[in-house]
């Protein structure tokens, strides 16, 4: 499943610079050093973190997106890194497990 | 990091990558304030590096273009609402007076304080890593209940060995005694019984 096929289904575009990425699985977590050793590449990664470290560890992760649960709002200096950057950022209006959960119905 | 330990062995191996002689780790915390100084003699960074060391996408590695080190450490102390400086002096600018000094502010009474975690591990593990650089530890603790000061100083010790390497497994598990030492405070039962 793409990245970009999450659109209309309950989650909504911050910046999709590569929406043709595969997803291949789910990655959740919000400390940051944590989550930069074990997100697996191609993951959609779940956080409510907000900060320019988060458009960081995706680049280093290589996840496929970040998606910001609980409608967490993502700074515009941000947004634009993360364009710059080509790391895709969804956001959910639904907490992290509904979030997840929403997404293992969506994914194959 | 889970714990500032972490962030601790990670800012001071750029130090050792800079070239540092000598590295010092002061930790001072004193009621809810932990002040966190780690301050060495290394080659430094000119004022336009320095400018873009807490961004993430600046680094001096050249096999990855992020640097996550003193962004974390940032965030971890501004997650407290404390904050992080860091100051430098290039050898370029000053060849006999250069190095480079990192000051992390954390209050520890914020309910997303990271904890200190193992430092005595840090400083042994740093040790044995770079036998053949300097570092020097202090580590005051002071509120209510306690008043403990740990210090360590690889000079020091470097002189009473006489030549035999700072990464022996004797030395290091020697230092890490001494430490621990100092972290329990002087032996009050031995003192009951005199």
């Amino acid at each position: 499943m793409k990245v970009s096929d999450l659109l209309n289904n309950g989650f909504e575009e911050i910046t999709l610079p590569d929406g043709d990425r595969e997803i291949n699985g789910v990655y959740i977590g919000d400390l940051l050093s944590w989550v930069m050793g074990r997100a697996q590449q191609d993951n959609a990664w779940i956080t409510i973190m907000s900060n320019i470290n988060v458009i960081a560890v995706a680049t280093l992760a290589d996840t496929a997106c970040v998606i910001l649960a609980e409608n967490v709002e993502l700074p515009d200096d941000i947004k634009a890194q993360a364009e710059i950057k080509d790391v895709n950022v969804l956001k959910s209006s639904l907490p992290i497990y509904e979030t997840a959960v929403r997404l293992h119905e969506l994914l194959p | 990091m889970k714990e500032l330990s972490l962030n601790i062995l990670d800012i001071t191996e750029n130090s050792v990558k800079a070239g540092a002689s000598l590295t010092s780790i002061i930790i001072d915390e004193e009621n809810n304030v932990l002040k966190l100084t780690i301050q060495d003699n290394g080659s430094g960074m000119s004022e336009e590096i320095l400018k873009g060391v807490t961004d993430p996408f600046y680094t001096t590695r050249t096999t990855r273009k992020v640097g996550m080190g003193l962004p974390l450490l940032k965030l971890a102390a501004e997650q407290t609402g404390g904050s992080m400086t860091v100051e430098s002096v290039s050898i370029v600018d000053d060849p006999l007076s250069h190095g480079t000094k990192v000051e992390a502010m954390f209050y520890q009474d914020s309910i997303d304080a990271t904890p200190l975690g193992d430092v005595v591990s840090t400083i042994c593990t740093l040790i044995q890593g770079h036998p053949d650089t300097d570092f020097y530890f202090r580590h005051r603790i002071l509120n209510q209940d306690k008043d403990i000061l740990v210090e360590m100083d690889t000079r020091q010790i470097r002189e009473v060995l006489d030549g035999v390497p700072l990464n022996e497994y004797e030395v290091i598990k020697w230092i890490e005694e001494y430490l621990n030492e100092q972290y329990a405070g002087p032996d009050d039962t031995e003192q009951d019984v005199t």
